[in-house]
């Protein structure tokens, strides 16, 4: 084989390395699965900085009277904390779990707008930039204020000129509508590649559920996210030009900006779930060595949550005095995504059962998910019921209940999606046994550290406080849950380790580790830039089935 | 060897968009474009200027064609190795043979069981509560009146006097109130009982009617205070237990039809077609 | 039906264009935000604590309108001469459409200079003004790219470069054209009708 001449590579292998070259190679890139690997690690290193943010609020908050930062000091923290949780780690995961694995899904060589997806990765980095500028760059005009401290959704008049001085608020909104224009470029994108470079055979009704679940992601994107970017342009109006959208003192309303951020919120919060859905949607089967059960409802159940995302945003609007008319409306909409919900959560557990099932820690993660999101799920219909919500809104229960939903269920999918496909993006295996310590590190801390915090809101602890007095019965719950913090940065530090350990002297992979079904398995691990030599060809949603069970294939049932 | 280098079926590169950088520099302009707005109109400036050239830049990328670069494709001994298709093979399934795909219960009880058992366990059941009343407050109407208390609250009001005599009211509600619970029971109890595990009269007689007293118990004083107060749960779960036996007995007397979840779409619809089933239910082979 | 028979894969295999998916796309995500700019307006309707008031100081503009939806059907026939390779009625119906555009731009930008400097309407003034100066601009900014768009056609095919190998980015010109369009008929309805 040795003597076989292939000119072009040689040509290449030939050139000798400069890291000017490698550099030009990774900042000019248009390859999907570079760019996909760029989004997740900028993601990961956001999720660091935006962690140690978490560190240093639960410190604060172990003991009463506590004073590890002061009260500024802390809204700039639980601000960033958040903002760049959702907009600078949920959002790039999105479009980096996308990026990478949907060509390969669909048999597809690159997305259908290669140089937009790079012109994507590089606004939504320079837009998280352009918002950590801001604890150096925000003391402008005047001389007051560094990083944004108006919480994550910010609401008006609070971002208003006369109580918001200084330019930290305008970083907030340039921060995130810039990098915003990332999350709409790579979501038009998604739907592009989907729809037009899907592979012979691949037709939607067998298209994988992970495909499934993040296109209809990416047309909540591009729905959603134009809200918010229309009232941070009517605040930018409003701080620059005088303008009186969200000025109470000349008519404006501060409530319509909670219905315009809402308008995006809440789908929002969907938006972030959807990665862990379809990662669980396709750890789950290969992990009970069982078909999914209930394909097409799967399908039905997120095309449905996503429309009804779409009507329930008052429901975080309760405690503004609405009309009862709407407070019926919202709750009784909010009522209404348990069901589509709940078919998911039934058929992930029909799939698992009678499955020949394999713990290894994807599916330990997944099945933490499963768990964990029905939990958040639930707490999430107690605060539909609005007098419920008026006891417990803004409170530590609330804080709970989202972070269950981000940490315990997107955070959980989004570790089970890596130890599934790092394999596949490096050729190299992550170790079972940290994996499985850094599995039972995060369970316990998590539980350990938002558990509790749904008792001290019913206790009546308001989020946000910087600091509480003793003596109300808060001390040993605040206690136990910065206690679980701490085992979750023990929990992420195993990880990293995993990560560096796998990436030096990591076991060789293989193509297809998992004994998998769909396509991203049939090429190499990592795959080669053109992914596959000769364009795959699909009869069935399980095309790797269909190969390794030529006596049984899926295609004679479906 | 040299042979093969000619006449191989699989392309020597493949066409891949080319690299550039202008879109980042694009990204990075806009961004200075709009961070003018918080520092100094010279870095809006200098952001248009970018985003100008690097918009030039990227049409000349893409116009008149979008350039390419050809990869060249790895030596096969690079190739993902082929799909395993040999070593272990999986049992071809035949309907109803394994669970494999196959939609439970496969056999249910008619509907129509299920409407016959809720009114023949209506009638155990009216029938032991009103010997209840009889025995233990000397009036059969005693139990109807506290039944249409549910719906009708001013009855319970009136005093335990007025419990104890006929109100035709309140007797046409607790009909209409029992015999709609009764026949919607039986007709769960009907789709249910294939489903329950062994020893379905154990269940469908005694435990799950003690489940839904459990849950009567823990919500009446909500729904029914006036039943709550005069409830005496012996008997109250004796005629539950009484409506589960006759009502299981009744339907599960009935034959149970085929569902026919495991056929075929078409075969449901009644077409022939070259997906048929066979007769001998042998499978699609 | 022997079991080694493998299903023939579909023969016929078309996908729709990926253009033709992006700019619906864009066009989808674009009605996103003007609509919350539209229910801004709407919501804001007679809540001005001070004048001017729209019924004091709005006129149809009528020159305006026609100019910018007859320029939808220039343009439709400037893409139809195209795609027949009539180039000089190309060139001719291509920049009927950018002086339509431009003499809708120009009549914009003469409202706001007399709202401005001769009925003291600013932004700053009411919720009215705010409300008003953010969606008109709102969609002046979209005529005013879609403006350079077809300006740089233009500029690049008289200087000879050949724009009929370009048909499909063309078409996908006009179809943003439109939709500039179509959103000035809301904007009109409900800035000039419902509004006043
Ligand atoms: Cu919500």
């Amino acid at each position: 084989m040795a003597t076989v001449d292939y000119p072009l590579e040689k040509s290449r292998r030939q050139r000798e390395f400069s890291l000017s070259e490698a550099l030009y190679s990774w900042v000019a890139t248009v390859d999907h699965k570079r760019l996909g690997l760029m989004y997740m690690t900028s993601a990961i290193i956001f999720f660091l900085i935006a962690g140690v943010m978490a560190m240093v609020i639960r410190a604060q908050l172990i003991v009463p009277e506590n004073h590890v930062v002061g009260p500024q000091t802390f809204n700039r923290l639980f601000t960033m904390h958040g903002t760049t949780m959702v907009f600078l780690v949920g959002m790039p995961i999105i479009a980096g779990m996308s990026n990478y694995l949907i060509p390969l899904m669909i048999g597809a060589r690159d997305m259908a707008f290669p140089r937009l997806n790079a012109f994507g990765y590089w606004i939504f980095l320079f837009g998280g930039i352009l918002l950590y500028f801001s604890y150096l760059g925000a003391n402008g005009l005047f001389g007051a204020g560094s990083a944004p401290d108006v919480g994550w959704f910010a609401y008006a008049p609070l971002t208003e000129r006369a109580f918001s001085r200084g330019t930290s608020t305008d970083y907030w909104i340039l921060g995130i509508l810039v990098s915003g224009i990332g999350s709409i470029v790579s979501a038009i994108n998604v739907i592009a590649t989907t729809l037009s470079m899907r592979c012979k055979g691949m037709k939607l009704s067998r298209m994988p559920l992970f495909v499934w679940v993040m296109v209809v992601d990416a047309w909540m994107v591009i729905l959603a996210l134009p809200p918010l970017t229309a009232g941070q342009v009517m605040l930018l109006f409003d701080r620059y030009l005088g303008a009186n959208f969200f000025n109470t003192q000349a008519g404006g309303s501060a409530v319509l900006w909670q219905h315009f951020f809402w308008i995006f919120g809440h789908p929002e919060v969907y938006i972030l779930i959807f990665p862990a859905f379809a990662t669980v949607s396709e750890v789950v089967p290969v992990f009970s060595r069982k078909p999914i059960f209930g394909r097409q409802a799967m399908v039905g159940a997120v095309v449905a949550i996503g429309f009804i995302s779409f009507g329930v945003w008052a429901h975080h609007m309760f405690a503004v005095g609405m009309a009862p008319i709407s407070n019926i409306f919202f709750a009784t909409a909010s009522f209404l995504v348990a069901v589509p919900t709940g078919v998911k959560i039934f058929n992930w557990l029909a799939t698992i059962w009678g499955g020949k099932i394999r713990f290894a820690t994807p599916m330990l993660f997944c099945v933490a998910f499963i768990f964990q999101f029905l939990i958040a799920g639930l707490t999430g219909v107690m605060l539909a019921v609005t007098p419920f919500d008026w006891q417990l809104t803004d409170s530590y229960f609330v804080v709970a209940h989202f972070h269950y939903t981000l940490t315990g269920s997107f955070l959980f999918g989004v570790f089970a999606a890596i130890y599934y496909w790092f394999p596949k993006a490096t050729g190299k295996m992550l170790s079972e046994t940290i994996g499985k310590w850094h599995f039972w590190l995060l369970v316990i801390g998590f539980h350990l550290t938002f558990d509790p915090q749904h008792i001290l809101g019913i206790l009546g602890m308001p989020r946000r406080v910087y600091t509480y007095a003793p003596g109300r019965g808060w001390e040993p719950w605040n206690m136990i849950s910065s206690i679980g913090a701490a085992i979750q940065a023990i929990a992420i530090i195993c990880f990293a380790w995993n990560v560096i350990r796998a990436l030096i002297k990591g076991e060789r992979a293989g193509d297809d580790p998992w004994d998998a079904w769909t396509l991203e398995w049939t090429t190499t691990s990592p795959p080669p830039e053109y992914n596959y030599e000769t364009d795959p060809e699909v009869r069935s949603s399980r095309p790797l089935w269909d190969l390794k069970h030529p006596e049984d294939p899926d295609w004679k049932y479906e | 060897m040299a042979e093969e280098d000619t006449k191989h079926d699989y392309p020597d590169a493949v066409d891949m968009p080319a690299p550039s950088f202008w879109p980042m520099i694009l990204a990075f302009g806009v961004t200075l474009l709009l961070t003018g707005i918080v520092t100094n109109y010279v870095v809006t400036l200098v952001g248009f200027v970018l985003s100008a050239r690097a918009a030039v830049g990227w049409w000349r990328d893409v116009i008149p064609h979008e350039l390419h670069e050809e990869v060249p494709v790895r030596h096969p001994a690079d190739w993902a190795v082929p799909v395993r298709t040999t070593g272990r093979s999986v049992a071809s399934l035949r309907v109803g043979a394994a669970h494999h795909r196959m939609r439970i219960p496969e056999r249910v009880h008619p509907y129509k069981a299920g409407i016959w058992g809720g009114i023949a366990g209506g009638i155990a059941m009216a029938i032991l509560a009103c010997i209840y009343g009889q025995v233990a407050h000397g009036s059969i109407w005693y139990p109807v009146n506290l039944l249409a208390a549910t719906v009708l609250p001013s009855i319970s009001q009136a005093g335990e006097t007025a419990l104890g005599q006929f109100q035709l009211v309140a007797f046409g509600v607790a009909v209409g109130v029992h015999t709609i619970t009764s026949i919607l029971v039986g007709v769960l109890y009907a789709v249910t009982l294939p489903m329950f595990p062994r020893r379905a009269p154990l269940w469908a007689g005694f435990i799950v009617p003690l489940f839904w007293t459990g849950l009567i118990a823990a919500t009446l004083a909500l729904t029914n205070p006036a039943l709550n107060d005069h409830i005496n749960w012996i008997w109250f779960i004796a005629c539950q237990i009484a409506f589960g036996l006759v009502a299981g007995f009744v339907a599960a007397k009935t034959q149970r039809i085929d569902t026919m979840q495991n056929l075929p779409f078409i075969e449901r619809a009644a077409i022939e077609s070259q997906w048929s089933e066979k007769p001998d239910g042998k499978g699609r082979q | 039906m022997a079991s080694s028979a493998t299903q023939p894969v579909e023969t016929e295999w078309r996908l729709p264009d990926r253009g033709t998916v992006g700019i619906i796309s864009l066009i989808l995500t674009e009605i996103s935000l003007f609509s919350i700019f539209v229910i801004a307006y709407l919501f804001y309707i007679g809540k001005s604590l001070t004048g001017p008031f729209p019924k004091d100081v709005l006129e149809f503009p009528v020159l305006a309108t026609i100019c910018l939806l007859s320029s939808s059907g220039t343009i439709v026939f400037a893409e139809h001469a195209l795609k027949h390779r009539k180039m000089a009625m190309f060139k001719m119906w291509w920049a009927v459409t950018i002086v339509l555009g431009l003499v809708f731009l120009y009549e914009t930008g003469v409202e706001w200079h007399d709202l401005i400097y001769d009925k003291h309407l600013t932004i700053a003034t009411n919720v009215f003004g705010s409300t008003f100066y953010s969606l008109v601009g709102l969609h002046a900014t979209h005529v005013i790219v879609g403006m350079t768009f077809l300006l740089i056609v233009f500029i690049v095919t008289m200087r000879g470069f050949p724009i009929h190998t370009q048909i499909r980015r063309v078409t996908f010109l006009s179809w943003y054209w439109h939709f500039v369009d179509a959103v000035w008929v809301v904007v009109f309805t409900v800035v000039y009708i419902v509004g006043r």
